[in-house]
């Protein structure tokens, strides 16, 4: 099924926002090609159910269209968007039963009295090309991304996911740049403990075989 | 010297460039002694690329985009 590119014939961020405050009512559709796969796929992130995603889109999409107008520009727009999606996520996750979650300290790094590290480190970084589009690792990835404490993984999804600056995220999230920097790395450090523990068992499968 | 500890510390600057020199040099250095704390690095930096790659291709289904469509059709504000 073929869809509208939402790139062709469509407005820049700076003019939609124009168009909106002077309540130009003809941009609403390009605001919603503009932004949908955004919300969708940072709810999705956020989430990871396709329904709740759905819901968030639709309600950060009224919001959109009833106030955008009323938008006072002292941010970016699209950090608005997100911050309203972030919320209209935990909204969702407030109302699901809590799973229990790690505890981040449990994952990072170890020393001993030298500041050595107690794990053994190996090094699996040249060989993730094939495992990278196998259904497992896809799996283990988004596991292990959902198992981050609510703090680390918003940062997490914002910075490294969705590629925007410390700043943005500092601005959306209302928290400082170097908070920003410190859940970052905690969230990488989680992560790739979680993701060396699955190598490693993979290469010790693999040499069972 | 710094240690491991010292050196896991200052990765995250030291891979956005924003370590002073003298850091910089105090990594590097550790990093010749170190072996795993190259394996750290490495794949601290390949844990950031696989899961951004496997996050990113998250699309919206083609049923949502139906759903979205018919909810902006019904519910967008009239054109004046």
């Amino acid at each position: 099924m073929e869809f509208p590119d939402p790139t062709k014939g469509t407005l820049t961020e700076e003019q939609l926002v124009k168009d909106l405050q002077a309540g130009e009512m003809g941009s609403f559709e390009q605001l919603a090609n503009l932004y949908q796969k955004k919300i969708y796929t940072l709810s999705f992130n956020l989430t990871r159910n396709i329904s709740d995603s759905q819901d968030v889109t639709q309600e950060v999409l009224l919001i959109l269209f009833r106030k955008g107008h009323t938008f006072q520009g002292k941010s970016a727009f699209s950090s608005w968007v997100y911050r309203i999606t972030i919320n209209a996520s935990y909204m969702k996750l407030r109302s699901r039963k809590k799973e229990p979650k790690v505890s981040i300290e449990d994952v990072l790094p170890a020393f001993n009295q030298g500041g050595f590290q107690y794990e053994k480190i190996q090094d699996w970084s040249e060989n993730t090309e094939s495992l990278l589009f196998g259904n497992e690792t896809r799996n283990i990835i988004q596991k292990a991304v959902d198992l981050l404490p609510d703090k680390e993984k918003v940062v997490f999804i914002l910075r490294d996911v969705e590629g925007l600056s410390s700043n943005k995220v500092g601005n959306i999230l209302e928290i400082s740049i170097p908070a920003v920097k410190s859940r970052l790395h905690r969230a990488r450090l989680f992560l790739r403990k979680k993701l060396s523990n699955y190598f490693w068992e993979y290469k010790a499968r693999k040499e069972r075989k | 010297m710094i240690c491991c500890k010292e050196c896991i510390e200052l990765l995250y600057s030291y891979l956005e460039g924003e370590l002073s020199a003298e850091n910089e040099t105090a990594l590097e250095d550790h990093f010749a002694d170190c072996p795993p704390c190259i394996a750290f690095v490495n794949t601290y930096r390949s844990t950031t690329l696989l899961c951004k790659n496997t996050l990113k291709t998250n699309d919206i289904p083609d049923t949502v985009k139906i759903k979205l469509k018919e909810f902006v059709d019904k519910n967008k504000p009239d054109v004046l």
